[in-house]
């Protein structure tokens, strides 16, 4: 039986790899050191030449420019959570009905293919109303 | 790009179902939530029947009748499914209805529970009729998220919740290690598209040797997809799983992702095609390799250590994790001589197999779902130690039949589903000259007969249980679950008998249509990894 790797032994095929497959990560490669570099010197240029000034005031927790009223371990009304998830299903679904409103006026108006594409946004608009409708039957929106 | 839109309506038809029935599981009105079920077997019903209709219409990949097989096993399987998960959610809650209570839509789980079974159902369709690497993944991922949920809100004990954490997170790291497999197959051919990567990889083969990436994205691409059908490196997670989920939903845990994971590793396979090796019948070295390990190591563990189990459920677990490495077998065989008739074809055999062993592990379940254990303080418990079958078939006759030709039925005893399914691996696997796994084979078939075997005696022959103090075991109230069991049971002996469609019905899906050989060298693309 014999080893997978055997059958790539051929020294021709061995430097086609080497010459077409890793040479085009190349840019991946620039961009990861690009990323590990500037990070550091960010973190290093701080340490060096950053000025340090401590006190109470700084080292306070604020949000917004407000000070802090109590600890963020607090409970959330769990309807929060539930408008989240509502506000998600609206957030998807503009992110794809935007690409595709620009993309279907390029098509030929009429034709099979421009037909099919308003079918799929359609049905997709479906699932959202579903969605919605679900929300609704679930109480999402009952603030009792 | 018309032809995929005819393929996807039995799919199409299974979504729009599923989420009407998502809506009428939150009615105000009993009458209009007890539509749930009815609706869902009505929509499996009419997808069965659209996939017969366009029955012409076939995909692009190397299986190219795999999506009209796979999705009228699916719509038939899946009912038998509905029926067995019926009645799993909402018990307590219908009960306070009952009472006069008003209904809670917030609390209530039964619409979702409905929906998942058919959204789980719809990304299994899917799985047969991906031609694209990317549908293929989130075919999967579709199969596989509703199946986490079910897990979890099948009872209401910590066990379960436990299962559900255990199985999400075991799943996403499945599905990492495929789609970093996937994008690995990308790498080494360039597309997405299934007929372009194997024309690629067929073009690479006759020139040289196939890609190293694409081997790689396919070798951990299957690793991966061992989660799905719970082979060995990937396996752990099985018997908590069952044991934590409710039975009904341990069934489906025991056929759906199985059959998905199946489905997606005769998909990957094909990409690089059953044309290598000696006889040039087999696939590369190293798949091949790697499959002929973990199906032999799964078959083993899977078999040995189901012998040292007491729960039933845990049993099946590792049963179903045997029957992978069963099933695994085919798939290295794959399709023989082109033109081989069903004996030969291992993909024919394998695509057979899963729906036995789904109607087999169906009828096992839905026992253990049609009863349960009351204790002294009237709280219900799940059946789950062996001992809780004693004397079944004197009992309660009908259920302790249904477990009894089940798990002959798994053991693969001569008259019955299971020989009739086994019987096409062992030939397909000695025409492949695998005959040192078919003896790994037949060997695992006589260890699982001690566990088999065991469950039917326990049903069969010994006395019920007398202790005074000990849990009664009732029946629960759920015809539905009953009658998937009797169904079950007449499969397995009917289709024994009446099964060749069946099998002619596999013959079809398992058509193999090798890619195209090329072609004078401008029209072959040296392969690279894409450009940006």
């Amino acid at each position: 039986m014999a080893m997978p790797l055997a059958i790539h032994s051929e020294p021709a095929f061995v430097a086609s790899l080497a010459a077409s497959d890793l040479s085009s990560y190349v840019p991946v490669m620039i961009l990861i050191t690009m990323a590990i570099t500037f990070g550091i010197i960010n973190v290093f240029g701080s340490l060096v030449i950053g000025p340090r000034r401590d006190g109470p005031t700084k080292s306070a927790a604020y949000e917004s420019g407000m000070n802090a009223v109590g600890t963020a371990r607090k409970r959330f009304n769990v309807r929060f959570y539930l408008i989240a998830m509502v506000f998600l299903v609206f957030d998807i679904e503009i992110i794809f009905l935007y690409p595709w409103a620009v993309t279907f006026p390029n098509l030929a108006q009429g034709t099979n293919e421009s037909l099919i594409w308003l079918a799929r946004i359609l049905f997709f608009v479906f699932t959202t109303v579903i969605a919605y409708v679900y929300g609704v039957r679930k109480g999402v929106f009952k603030f009792d | 790009m018309e032809s995929m839109l005819t393929l996807l309506w039995p799919e199409i038809a299974l979504f729009i179902t599923t989420c009407v029935v998502m809506i009428l599981g939150q009615s105000k009105f009993k009458d209009t939530r007890d539509l749930c079920p009815g609706l869902a077997a009505i929509g499996l019903i009419v997808s069965g029947f659209l996939a017969w209709y366009f029955r012409g219409v076939t995909s692009d990949a190397v299986l190219p009748h795999l999506p009209y097989y796979g999705k009228l096993v699916i719509c038939g399987v899946g009912l038998m499914l509905l029926m067995l998960v019926a009645g799993s959610a909402d018990r307590e809650l219908e009960a306070d209805a009952a009472k006069g209570k008003p209904f809670e839509p917030i609390r209530s789980t039964r619409g979702e529970f409905y929906s998942f079974v058919l959204f789980s159902l719809t990304g299994l369709m899917l799985c047969t009729s991906a031609n694209d690497l990317i549908l293929l993944f989130l075919a999967l991922e579709l199969t596989s998220l509703p199946t986490y949920v079910m897990v979890s809100i099948s009872t209401n004990r910590n066990r379960s919740m436990e299962a559900g954490v255990k199985y999400f997170f075991l799943g996403a790291l499945g599905a990492a290690i495929f789609l970093y497999g996937f994008a690995m197959i990308y790498g080494g051919t360039g597309t997405t598209n299934f007929e372009d990567i194997s024309r690629t990889v067929a073009a690479q083969a006759a020139g040289g040797g196939i890609n190293p990436l694409v081997i790689l994205g396919v070798v951990l691409s299957l690793v991966g997809l061992g989660f799905k059908i719970a082979s060995v490196p990937m396996h752990f997670y099985t018997p908590d799983v069952y044991q934590g989920s409710s039975s009904s939903v341990a069934g489906f845990l025991a056929f759906v992702p199985k059959a998905a994971g199946f489905f997606a590793i005769l998909s990957i396979c094909g990409l690089v095609g059953w044309s290598h090796g000696v006889t040039e019948q087999s696939l590369p070295e190293g798949p091949r390799v790697l499959l002929w390990v973990v199906a032999a190591l799964t078959m083993t563990l899977g078999n040995v250590l189901a012998i040292m189990q007491r729960s039933v459920k845990r049993i099946l677990a590792y049963s179903s994790i045997a029957h992978s490495g069963y099933m695994l077998v085919g798939v290295i065989a794959g399709p023989g001589p082109s033109g081989a008739d069903f004996e030969r074809n291992g993909i024919a055999a394998v695509l057979f197999y899963l729906v036995s062993y789904g109607v087999m592990t169906i009828g096992a379940f839905a026992v253990l779902a049609c009863l349960e254990k009351k204790r002294s303080d009237g709280s219900l418990d799940e059946v789950d130690d062996i001992d809780d079958l004693r004397g079944l078939a004197r009992t309660r006759p009908v259920l302790g039949w249904t477990m009894v030709l089940s798990s002959m039925g798994l053991l693969g005893l001569p008259p019955l589903l299971g020989f009739l399914g086994k019987l096409p691996l062992f030939t397909a696997g000695i025409g492949a000259k695998e005959i040192i796994l078919v003896l790994v084979l037949g060997i695992n078939s006589a260890i699982a007969a001690y566990y088999y075997l065991r469950l039917a005696y326990t049903c069969f022959i010994e006395s019920p249980e007398t202790t005074p103090n000990a849990p009664k075991v009732v029946e629960a109230p759920f015809a539905a679950r009953r009658w998937a069991g009797v169904i079950s049971m007449l499969c397995v002996v009917g289709l024994a008998v009446f099964g060749s469609w069946l099998g002619n019905l596999a013959e079809i899906g398992a058509t193999y249509r090798p890619p195209k050989y090329v072609q004078p060298a401008a029209a072959v693309v040296p392969v690279s990894a894409p450009t940006p």
